[in-house]
């Protein structure tokens, strides 16, 4: 993000906002359909993530990447929603038990990758999207979710092998 | 990126499409509706909050203020003027992106030229010869760099005049200082910026200049370290939005 387009808006810039907005908001629409799968969350959790960086955006350090800033807020708003719709959903997935039964999805045939990340636990499924999405880095995810860089690598690395596990089932049934 | 990558790529962006910007044109309609309502955009500037106690508080500040010396009770008077605010209110504050409703306790500065309402369960403010600093309740343990928000008033100087003085000494003092600005939020005033390093640890600082309505400036320092922005910094922001001068 443009310096320059941060001060714009620090002073209340309109058309700076809206330049901000349309660089941002496709992908956090996507994010934040994909984490919530609801699009009325969606349009919540966008919108009210927009809100908060207009609002703190005083509060943004710019040692951080803006980026990553964004995307917290953004994702944070999304499991917040969760979170109300489902009060058995925890903030902190760490907590959830890492290799018991990480995906409910069955052994049907796979035709699509999204509905089997859609199963995964959280634990997996947000990490996994935050990098299919948006591309972001195993760093930039960290930073976003706050958590260490190798716990970040160690969920998208089981992330990834439940995907294989799960093509490689449908292939052998294909045979 | 291998074929399962790009493939689970595809798929969940064929599934999250904004169909022809929907949600897009939706939120923003929304958004502008809310943070740019139509009287602000006429202008294309946002309201600015003052940060100056309104003229009639400042009067019955005033008139304490003459009852005060002719009877001489300087604790009266901290009494009183405390009396003018309530002394204990909520507020949100936004914390890590998460909003966080906080109990704030006013608290005096030196010589009752200004008020601020304080998240007493976190700090303390101590008042000092010169200046009041608040800091953490309780201190931070070793490896952490300071963290406070020293509040002094110089009182012959205005904003104008001690900018680059204090610009000066900000870039002697950390590595990287970003150009000044002026702010209307969390104060309204100059707002200078250093930091160095991009560790955990960095120390980072918030200088605010403040004109204090009689020829003279307050000037703000935060201190704390680059992990604590969206923890301290987010809660000196708050603790200073609440920041009034008593002229």
């Amino acid at each position: 993000m443009h310096e320059n387009i941060i001060t714009e808006i620090k002073n209340g810039n309109r058309d700076a906002f809206r330049s901000l907005y349309d660089e941002y908001a496709s992908y956090a629409i996507r994010t934040a359909k994909a984490i919530t799968r609801n699009d009325e969350y969606a349009k919540d959790a966008v919108q009210e993530a927009f809100i908060r960086v207009y609002r703190n955006i005083s509060s943004y350090e710019p040692a951080l990447s803006f980026n990553a800033w964004f995307y917290r807020i953004l994702v944070n708003e999304c499991i917040r929603l969760l979170n109300n719709e489902k009060k058995n959903i925890p903030v902190d997935t760490a907590q959830q038990k890492q290799d018991t039964q990480l995906m409910e999805h069955s052994k049907e045939s796979v035709k699509d990758l999204y509905e089997v990340i859609q199963n995964m636990s959280d634990l997996y499924r947000i990490p996994i999207l935050l990098k299919y999405i948006k591309g972001f880095s195993e760093r930039e995810i960290a930073q976003i979710l706050e958590l260490n860089q190798n716990t970040v690598k160690s969920r998208l690395f089981n992330g990834r092998n439940l995907l294989k596990k799960q093509l490689h089932l449908t292939e052998m049934e294909e045979i | 990126m291998d074929q399962m990558d790009k493939r689970a790529s595809k798929d969940i962006l064929k599934h999250t499409e904004d169909a022809q910007d929907k949600l897009k044109e939706d939120i923003w309609n929304d958004l502008d509706k809310e943070l740019f309502p139509e009287k602000s955009r006429k202008d294309k500037h946002l309201k600015k909050k003052s940060k100056f106690v309104p003229i009639t508080i400042a009067a019955a500040a005033a008139v304490i203020l003459l009852f005060s010396t002719q009877t001489n009770t300087g604790i009266a008077l901290i009494k009183q003027i405390k009396d003018i605010f309530v002394s204990e209110k909520q507020i949100t504050q936004s914390i890590e992106g998460m909003d966080e409703e906080t109990e704030v306790v006013l608290q005096e500065g030196k010589d009752s030229e200004y008020v601020i309402y304080i998240d007493e369960e976190r700090y303390k403010l101590i008042q000092g010869e010169t200046s009041d600093i608040i800091t953490t309740k309780e201190p931070l343990e070793e490896k952490y760099p300071e963290v406070s928000m020293e509040i002094k008033q110089i009182t012959d100087k205005s904003p104008d005049e001690i900018v680059s003085t204090l610009e000066k000494e900000l870039e002697a003092e950390y590595t990287n200082v970003t150009d000044t600005e002026r702010v209307t939020e969390p104060i309204e005033g100059f707002k200078l910026h250093g930091i160095s390093g991009s560790e955990w640890d960095s120390p980072v600082t918030n200088v605010y200049i403040v004109d204090n309505k009689n020829g003279g400036s307050f000037v703000i320092i935060e201190k704390y370290f680059l992990e604590a922005a969206e923890g301290h910094g987010a809660r000196f922001y708050a603790m200073l939005q609440e920041f009034e001068i008593v002229e």
